[in-house]
């Protein structure tokens, strides 16, 4: 690459984050404002799925108990000690570590539909514990009545703000950070194993790669960032219900917008989580309060035309536009098979 | 590396896309005019509870358009209600997002809603931060009006006022037909419902002088509950309290039957015994087991049952204890409307705390509405009504209290056993 180059990126680069950061002047209005905050904050989920899901392949049908533990103990942490969610989210998210250890040291082992199917199992079996347990001695869970989050007003050290302002600069540096990693994580020596045991598991241990800890690894990485994800959710909503938390919904969600956007891909989850939770938004929005149902069975055929027409997700999209741009801009003829647009 | 400047340059266009958007939208402004009343209600319109978001927005339509025919809101120069409603999927951060969006986008000065609790409690914080009315008029879970909100008005009983009312029940017709009553069995579904249930009844029974001595908590959607009948059997409480969903409530009731469990009374806590597809499944066995709600198409109170005609006429079938909340509550917004006379969110607050409504369109479900300190309303209506055969034909014919009883209907008491 030329030095011209880097600097058209550095520029692309700083405008774009010029314009994130001032984006709160130009959204006065809290619900749009929240509505964007809703599409960072999905767009980062499906970001800390793809670290296992996409980048090491396994296809993980139950990350809704990594956004559950991570709220649950900050939340429970915060209501019982005064605990700030700055610190809890801390032990939330090492829980979420833990958890991933524990589920993945088994069932790494299985591969394809039958580690699916041990995630959904345990998570399904995850949200019955939720619904069923009131209390664990002092700590007050909620179970299916579901847990408050302490209203304290507004306070930067409880997590909890008046204004969205906040919210939307803490999910934006959220979704920088998992981009950051996600990139580091692509370009280092973890991320070519995983690639490696996600193409073919057995040629990869043939090559002496250790397969089940590398996986492991991954889905700490991934268990953790999920969590994160999970506390900000609590203190958005301030109101955890063991369904809407830890449910299928929210699991299939984060593996849905990955893949639609481009699993594998540093960015695909993020273009696939703000776009198709804006789209979800927009939609509902519009026609929400009119013929019941609508809205979801357009936002169904929106998703079923993406994945019919662009299979390897919207990030290739993008990626074809930006290459006919940088083409017409340099002349360049260099391109790899991979991405040569005639081949879709 | 090349890619990075198309990796950005995808960003860069989701980015524009986002503006794009917002910029869009900014540019609507909804215009509001004097002779309208803009408010908005939250219910489930999509996902599984949506058949009672539907109903519930019937009524509500239904009692706007008779508002509205009457003249509107006269002390507002005759302005028509205007209802936006908002679609929560039954999902809490929906609905979190759609008050956010009735707030702020819609500006309505007051909202309504939402059918579940779990809906209610974040949606309902949402309003309390922005100092806007929520007339809570369906949701029963009892913390809803127990946190110390300003702007909160329930509609609804508390979901452990109907376990004191059992109680009372039960006391009262031990009494009145001298069969001393003094155990109690509970039966409940184990998750939030039954055990919310069983914490009332825990609070309640005792105080009444009446001993739990079972306590058998089952998973939802049993395929078969004969070791949790065995034992009530062996056990043998004098009175039975259960919390069920529709399919274990007819199997509970088919398997007591079968056993000839013969307590002096089964009682119902609504949900799956108010279901109408209970009797279908359960069939004869039901007869004479009561249950409990806040209102019944056959309750004596005035209006209910031109109301509950209109409703049928209207679309088609008849109405559900919900609409009766949906519709009376239109009329009690209506009300304090009418004597806050602005559509300030302050003065209407201010006008619901003041709300003593002894007459009207209310009536059909409560005498008296008045709300207390916590915006909880006082004395919200429950009844005890009991499966006979009436005519051949088996219906809830509601018995308790007497007052609101069907006319010339009687109790059967104590549990007479299944009919051979």
């Amino acid at each position: 690459m030329t030095g011209i180059n880097i600097n058209k990126n550095s520029v692309i680069l700083a405008v774009l984050v010029v314009l994130l950061l001032l984006l709160p002047m130009a959204v006065t209005k809290p619900y749009y404002l929240h509505v964007i905050i809703i599409c960072l904050l999905w767009a980062y989920l499906a970001s800390s799925w793809n670290i296992i899901g996409g980048f090491a392949g396994q296809l993980s049908l139950g990350h809704g108990i990594y956004t559950a533990i991570g709220a649950y103990i900050t939340v429970i942490l915060f209501n019982t000690f005064g605990l700030s969610p700055w610190l809890g989210l801390f032990v939330g998210g090492g829980a979420a570590i833990l958890l991933s250890l524990v589920i993945g040291y088994p069932t790494f082992g299985l591969r394809g539909a039958y580690y699916a199917l041990a995630t959904v199992a345990i998570s399904e079996g995850i949200v019955v514990l939720l619904n069923n347990t009131g209390s664990i001695g002092r700590f007050t869970v909620g179970g299916a009545e579901g847990l408050i989050v302490k209203m304290v007003g507004n306070s930067a050290v409880a997590f909890q703000f008046n204004s969205k302002i906040p919210y939307y600069y803490i999910v934006l540096i959220m979704v920088f950070l998992i981009i950051f990693v996600a990139k580091w994580l692509k370009e280092s020596k973890l991320g070519y194993y995983l690639v490696a045991l996600r193409e073919d598991e057995d040629a990869a241990a043939a090559m002496g790669i250790n397969v089940r800890r590398n996986k492991l690894i991954a889905g700490a990485i991934s268990a953790f960032f999920t969590a994160l994800g999970g506390v900000f959710y609590a203190m958005l909503i301030r109101y955890l219900e063991p369904n809407a938390i830890a449910g299928a919904g929210m699991s299939t969600q984060m593996v849905f917008l990955a893949i639609v956007g481009g699993s594998g891909t540093v960015l695909g989850p993020v273009i696939g989580g703000i776009l198709l939770a804006l789209i979800s938004e927009i939609i509902r929005f519009y026609l929400g309060g009119q013929l019941m149902g609508l809205h979801l069975f357009i936002y169904g055929m929106i998703v079923l035309l993406m994945i019919i027409y662009q299979p390897r997700g919207i990030i290739e999209l993008f990626e074809k536009i930006g290459q006919r741009f940088s083409r017409k801009h340099n002349d360049e003829g260099g391109r790899s098979g991979a991405e040569d647009p005639s081949g879709a | 590396m090349k890619n990075k400047g198309k990796r950005f340059l995808g960003l860069l266009l989701t980015v524009v896309m986002l503006l794009t958007l917002v910029v869009g939208c900014g540019g609507q402004k909804s215009g509001t005019t004097t002779k309208e009343v803009k408010m908005g209600t939250i219910l489930p319109l999509s996902g599984s509870a949506a058949p009672l978001g539907k109903i519930g927005q019937q009524a509500r339509d239904m009692a706007i358009e008779e508002i509205n025919e009457a003249g509107g809101i006269k002390s507002l120069d005759g302005a028509k209600i205007k209802m936006v409603y908002a679609d929560s999927k039954g999902d809490p951060a929906v609905g979190v997002s759609e008050a956010e969006r009735l707030i702020t986008q819609e500006e309505v000065c007051l909202i309504t809603g939402c059918y579940q609790s779990g809906v209610a409690m974040p949606s309902t914080e949402v309003a309390e931060r922005y100092q806007i009315p929520y007339f809570v008029d369906v949701p029963s879970e009892d913390q809803i009006t127990e946190r110390g909100f300003k702007y909160i008005f329930r509609l609804a009983e508390k979901t452990s006022w109907r376990n004191l009312a059992q109680t009372e029940f039960v006391t009262e017709m031990s009494k009145k037909y001298n069969t001393p009553v003094k155990t109690v069995g509970l039966i409940y579904e184990n998750t939030a419902w039954g055990q919310g249930a069983v914490r009332a009844w825990e609070k309640y029974l005792p105080e009444a002088g009446l001993k739990i001595i079972m306590k058998e908590p089952y998973p939802t959607n049993s395929s078969d509950l004969t070791p949790v009948v065995l034992k009530a059997k062996q056990l043998n409480p004098d009175i039975i309290m259960m919390v069920s969903y529709v399919s274990d409530a007819a199997l509970l009731t088919k398997t007591f039957a079968e056993h000839q469990v013969k307590p002096l009374a089964f009682i119902g806590t609504s949900g799956g015994f108010a279901d109408p597809t209970y009797y279908n499944l359960a069939g004869d066995a039901s007869e004479y087991f009561f249950d409990i709600s806040t209102w019944e198409p056959d309750v004596n109170r005035p209006s209910s049952k031109e109301v509950n005609e209109r409703f049928k006429a209207k679309y088609g079938y008849g109405m559900n204890a919900e609409a009766v909340k949906a519709y009376a509550g239109m009329y009690v917004i209506a009300d304090a409307l009418e004597r806050a006379g602005s559509t300030e969110p302050e003065k209407i607050r201010e006008a619901f705390a003041a709300t003593d409504i002894n007459e009207g369109a209310t009536q059909m479900y409560a005498s008296q509405t008045k709300f207390d300190e916590t915006g909880q309303m006082i004395n919200a209506p429950l009844v005890i009504c009991q499966y006979q055969k009436v005519n051949g034909k088996m219906e809830r014919v509601t018995v308790w209290p007497e007052k609101e009883a069907r006319v010339g209907s009687k109790i059967v008491w104590p549990y007479p056993g299944v009919a051979k």
